[in-house]
Parts: structure tokens; sequence; C-alpha cells
């Protein structure tokens, strides 16, 4: 008996490692056409990225606009089909995921938009909002769809709730409604988080509250939480681990910890200087700020995609080869030769 | 030269809407020296852009209210008339550049004919080859290239763009320019790059800037004063080395406590409830729903209240201009 039951959590632990998401080398390319028949070019909107989740993560995902973090997360959320490279959800390949298997899926992850009036439908109530995912996922008992309805905007403190419950989202604050969007997201009990900015379009007051919600729902349901954003500030009081993406590629993973303390890739340094702290001794110095713009999609540089920007470019390597992920410790990782010597690949 | 470029006393902006007159701009005064910065900060819908478009007499048609003083260089702007305001001060003396600039060009003309405009409009001996001259000067200034003048806006990126209607707004010398959220649709970068230009402008020509921001990190590039507004009020005002870490307004307070930072781990806090309404707004503090250090005295209307270094706060906690401790 005992056997078994060592057996028994050895199997368990065994399932524990399987991650709730993972990536293989995935590409998002885009197809552009002349006149509409042509191929003219790819937007490799995501070209080539690899990741692990586990369940109870948060991790960050960082860059600026057209470095492909949207796209990633809307290639997570099933709404692009990768080109190329596999994704897997719990061990099983998206790939082959049935019809079924792609509305459960659907089911298992949440969604939160940037912009929160955009994301709610103008026409329908708070109660129809969140009545709908319900009734398409075939939850038909009324009281049961009632009683749900009452936990979640609990759960968002979207308080008095007979109040709420018959407004329409113009009614509503910002901060309101994008208590609602996340009570929409969490509805269906999620394992899985994707927040696209959730809260870039909010006021810094009203974004701490929004931040500190998101960071209770994923410890209360230990929730695996994807936080998309450009603004490297907030991360801290967020997530465990932080990505940071660059033209199409991840090019630095490392612990938030690890990475707020020694950024190691050129690129992320250069988010890191430019980000302002409110200090007056800002007013005295000028920033540095790598020249040019982040590279065509259509056309990427080859070698590193940061080489042309990059002031520690090594001639010869960088503009050539692409460099592969160096471990630095346990902790942090980067795309980057200036780390050959100290890391192992 | 006057040392006092800027001066508003008393500014009220009421505008008439269905359901009562919206107290947009509230009895807001403050001075502002050649030269120097002042960022006007605070939630969205507390004011801050009414405040820019008052002073620049950008009006909407349903205005209720509209008086004060706004004493520029010594003259008070709000006696001209319509047309001496247009041809003497807008665009001239005061510029500004608009929120979401990079989509205020117009898409169907080249960036050249859009920014000598301002030129020629305002000078009437201006030549249209000196005219282009001084703006081929701009666009260096700005960090542009020139071959860029002869482009339309769909063809440069946001950051060009926006540093394009800097460009507008600088080219006719005026004293006085006002940035309603130049950077905050703007990346990381190409807002550093953009606060960068700022800076050097600032210092080598010496313009005074009002910038309206929401982001007290950015607003630190640029600002030698703060100023705080809150439901159409400007509850503090001061010094911005002082008011990073030693703010006196409890919203102030409140406001620093809610900005994230980078390189120090501190603990966020928010400001429960929500700003009240300004069409009726409380007789009272404006704040007192939301303060935590809220007495009898704060249902009657604060005064302004003088503190040390040249710090400004209207709140009843102040009165003996020291902070008062209430039970």
């Amino acid at each position: 008996m005992p056997d078994l039951a060592v057996e028994m959590q050895e199997t368990l632990q065994e399932e524990e490692r399987v991650p709730v998401l993972k990536a293989v080398n995935l590409h998002t390319w885009f197809e552009i056409r002349k006149f509409g028949f042509f191929k003219a070019g790819d937007v490799r909107a995501l070209d080539g990225v690899d990741f692990e989740l586990y369940q109870g993560e948060t991790v960050s995902i960082v860059g600026e606009s057209g470095c492909g973090k949207s796209t990633l997360a809307r290639t997570i959320l099933g709404l692009h089909r990768p080109t190329k490279g596999k994704l897997f959800f719990n061990g099983k390949d998206m790939a082959e995921f049935k019809k079924e298997d792609m509305k459960a899926y659907r089911a298992s992850v949440g969604y939160i938009q940037q912009d929160p009036y955009g994301a709610l439908p103008p026409f329908m109530t708070v109660k129809r909002i969140l009545e709908e995912p319900l009734i398409i996922n075939g939850v038909k008992d009324k009281f049961e769809r009632q009683k749900r309805i009452r936990n979640v905007m609990e759960e968002v403190k979207l308080a008095p709730i007979e109040d709420f419950l018959p407004k329409f989202p113009h009614m509503l604050s910002g901060g309101q409604q994008q208590r609602l969007v996340i009570a929409r997201a969490m509805i269906l009990q999620p394992k899985m988080l994707v927040a696209d900015e959730p809260v870039s379009m909010l006021d810094a007051s009203v974004r701490v509250e929004i931040l500190q919600l998101l960071r209770s729902l994923q410890e209360k349901h230990n929730l695996v939480i994807i936080y998309i954003t450009h603004d490297l500030s907030t991360v801290r009081y967020f997530s465990e681990r932080i990505f940071t993406m660059y033209g199409a590629r991840i090019v630095e993973k490392a612990t938030t910890k690890a990475l707020l303390s020694d950024p190691l890739h050129p690129y992320t340094q250069a988010l890191f200087k430019a980000t302002s702290d409110p200090d007056a001794a800002n007013l005295k110095a000028y920033k540095e700020v790598p020249a040019g713009e982040p590279p065509s999609l259509l056309n990427p540089p080859k070698g590193c995609r940061f080489y042309p920007r990059c002031a520690k470019i090594i001639k010869g390597k960088c503009d050539h080869f692409e460099p592969p992920e160096f471990h630095i410790g346990d902790d942090q990782s980067v795309f980057c030769w200036l780390y050959e010597d100290q890391g192992k690949q | 030269m006057n040392k006092t470029l800027l001066e508003v006393k008393n500014l009220k902006l009421y505008f008439r809407t269905s359901k009562g007159p919206v107290q947009a701009v509230d009895d807001v005064s403050f001075k502002l020296n050649r030269g120097k910065t002042l960022a006007v900060v605070g939630e969205s819908g507390c004011g801050k852009t009414s405040l820019a478009k008052a002073v620049l007499r950008l009006l909407p048609r349903n205005i209720m209210v509209y008086s004060g003083e706004i004493i520029l260089d010594g003259e008070d702007i709000m006696q001209y008339n319509e047309e001496q305001f247009r041809r003497d001060i807008r665009w001239k003396k005061i510029a500004m550049v608009p929120q979401a600039a990079m989509n205020s060009l117009n898409p169907v003309l080249r960036i050249v004919d859009q920014i000598i405009e301002p030129l020629l409009i305002h000078d009437r001996d201006m030549i249209k080859d000196k005219a282009l001259a001084r703006v081929k000067e701009m666009f260096k200034i700005v960090g542009l290239p020139e071959d860029f003048l002869y482009r339309y806006p769909f063809e440069l990126s946001g950051g060009m763009r926006q540093r394009a209607t800097i460009a507008m707004a600088l080219a006719t010398n005026p004293e006085l320019v006002i940035l309603d959220e130049p950077s905050s649709a703007l990346d990381l970068l190409t807002q550093a790059n953009l606060m960068n230009v700022l800076k050097r402008i600032k210092h080598d020509f010496g313009t005074t800037f009002i910038l309206i921001t929401h982001d007290i990190g950015t607003a630190s590039e640029l600002a030698d004063e703060i100023a705080v507004m809150y439901a159409g009020e400007m509850v503090e005002k001061c010094h911005a080395e002082y008011f990073y870490t030693d703010a006196r307004h409890p919203y102030s307070r409140k406001l620093m406590s809610s900005v994230p930072t980078l390189r120090e781990d501190k603990e966020l806090v928010f400001i429960p409830g929500q700003p009240p309404s300004l069409v009726n707004p409380p007789i009272g503090c404006r704040f007192a729903e939301r303060c935590e250090q809220r007495f009898a005295k704060c249902s009657e209307h604060p005064p302004t209240f003088d503190l040390e270094h040249d710090q400004q706060v209207q709140c009843w906690l102040y009165t003996a201009g020291e902070e008062v401790k209430h039970a």
C-alpha cells in the first residue's frame, strides 16, 4: 500500500511539472499581397519564440509597440494560427485541437483587453455581458448563472451588485469598466488570463487598484497570468518573471528581481534608462537613448535584431549571426553575444 | 524684461450643459516665471486641458462663464478682443501642441505646407524663402532630417510627427508653449528622446513651457514647478524638488504614492472613491469625501495658504502655515 502512495505522489509531481502553456519555436507571419494576388512578402510579427509557463505563474511581456507582444497574446488566445512552431496547452498540441477542444480551451483562457470601453458591447447591460459566456458554454440553470454572476462581481468588487446589473457600459467609470472586463474574463473560471495592457488607459490612482485586483485573483485561483505592457515600472508590483521582446523575438528572460537589479540585454538596459521615476535630479541630465527605430519586420536585419541600434556591437558577429540563448545564473537568460563567455548555452 | 511671464488670476471657465454648468476650471491662480516649466498634473477630467484652452482662448461654443485675468508680459490679455487676440497672442506669443498631436496634422497636406502656415499668417512681411529657412532650422532643432519636410504625415512615425508638431509650435518663436500630454501616446524610447529634445530647447532658447500630463515620472524630466489639479481647482503648487518628496496636500500625497517606480520598491496605494461631479461640486473642500485627514472645517471651502519654499496649498490643515494634526 505505501508503495502505491509514493507512486501516486510521484505521478502527481510529474503532472505538476507539465507546463500549462509551452511554446516551441513559435512563428506568426502575416502575408502581404500585391494586387491581392502576388505574394510580396511576410510581416514576421512573431519570429521564433520559446517559453514554458507553469501553474500559478505570472509573467510580464515588456516591449515597445510593434515588437510582437500583442501578436503573441493573440496567438496564445488562438486568434491567429501559428505559421511555424507549436503551442502546447497542458501538454496537448494545440494544432491538433478539434472544434470542441478549442471551445474548451477558449473557456479556460480569459482575455483582458486594453481599452475597456471598446471591449464592452455598448448595447448590453452588465448582467447580459456576464451572462452570455455562461449561456454559450452551456450553463442552462438560470439560478446557477445568477449565482455565478454574483460571485464574480463580488470578486472584482463591483458593489452594490443590484445597482450595477441593469447598467450599460457607458454609465460606468473607466475603472469600473475595466473591472467588468475582468469579471467577464473570470466568469468561466479560467486557468489562465491574458491581459493586454490592462491599465494603460487608466489614471494612476485607478491603475494601482486594478493591478492589485488582478494580483489577488491570481493568488486566490492560482492562475497563470500573462501581463503585456510597455511600462516597466508596473512590472515590479505584478509578476515573478519578465520577458523582454524586441523585433518579434524574446531577447531576455529573467525573474523580476534579477531583471530589475541587473538588466543584461542592451535593449533592456535602454528601456531601463529611459523610464523616469519622479525625481528632481531628472531635470539636470539628458537621457541615453539608442539611435534609430525598431527594425522592419518585413525584412528584419540579419543576426541580432538590435545590432543597428546597439552601442556595444561586436562587429562581424552581431551583424551576421543570430545570438543563441545564454543562461546567466539560475534566474536569467539573454540572447546576446556579449554574454558568450559568461553564460552556458 | 519682466521676470514673471504669465500670471493667471481667478480664472474661471464654466461650460453650459443640459445638466447644468460644468465648472471645468474654477478660480485658478498661478504665476509662471520666464524660462521655467510648470507641469500641471492630475487625473483625467480634473480640468488640465480646459485650463490650457482657457489660457489660449480656444473655447467651444457652450461657454457660460469665462472670467478672471490672464496677464502676459504685464498686459491683461483677457481684455483683448477676438481679432487682437488672434493677431498678437495666439501662435505669436503662446503656442500649443495639442493632445495626440501626431494625429492633428492634416493628412492631405505635406508637412512643410502645414508648418510654414503660422509663419506666413502672422508676419505679413515674411517671404516664403525666409519662412522655409526658419522651418528648416526648427527641424534641425527637433532632430528631424530636412527632406522629411516634403513628406506627408503618414510617411512619418508617431514620434517624428510629434516632433514636427513641436517644430510647428516653435516656428513663430513664441514666449510660452503649452504642451498637452506630449508624450503619452508614444513608446518608451521615443518618449525619452522627445523629452531630451524639449529639455534642449528649454536650455538653449529659454522657452517657457506649461506641460500638461498625468505622468509624474515624465513630468519630472522637464518641470521646475508642479501644480496639482483636482476637480477643476488647483490644490497645490510648489517647486518640483520639494514636490516629489514633500507634497503637502493630502491628494498630492496620495497621487505620489500611487505612482509606480522602477528603481525603488514601495507600497502602492490607490485613492478610493471617485472625483466629484463638476456639475454640482461640494461646497467645501472637493477632496474631503476621499480624504483620510478630513475634519469639521473641511465642509467650508478652503482658501489658498502660502507655506515656506513658495509652496501654495488649498487645504485647511495648513491654516497656521504648518501642518496641523487633527485627531
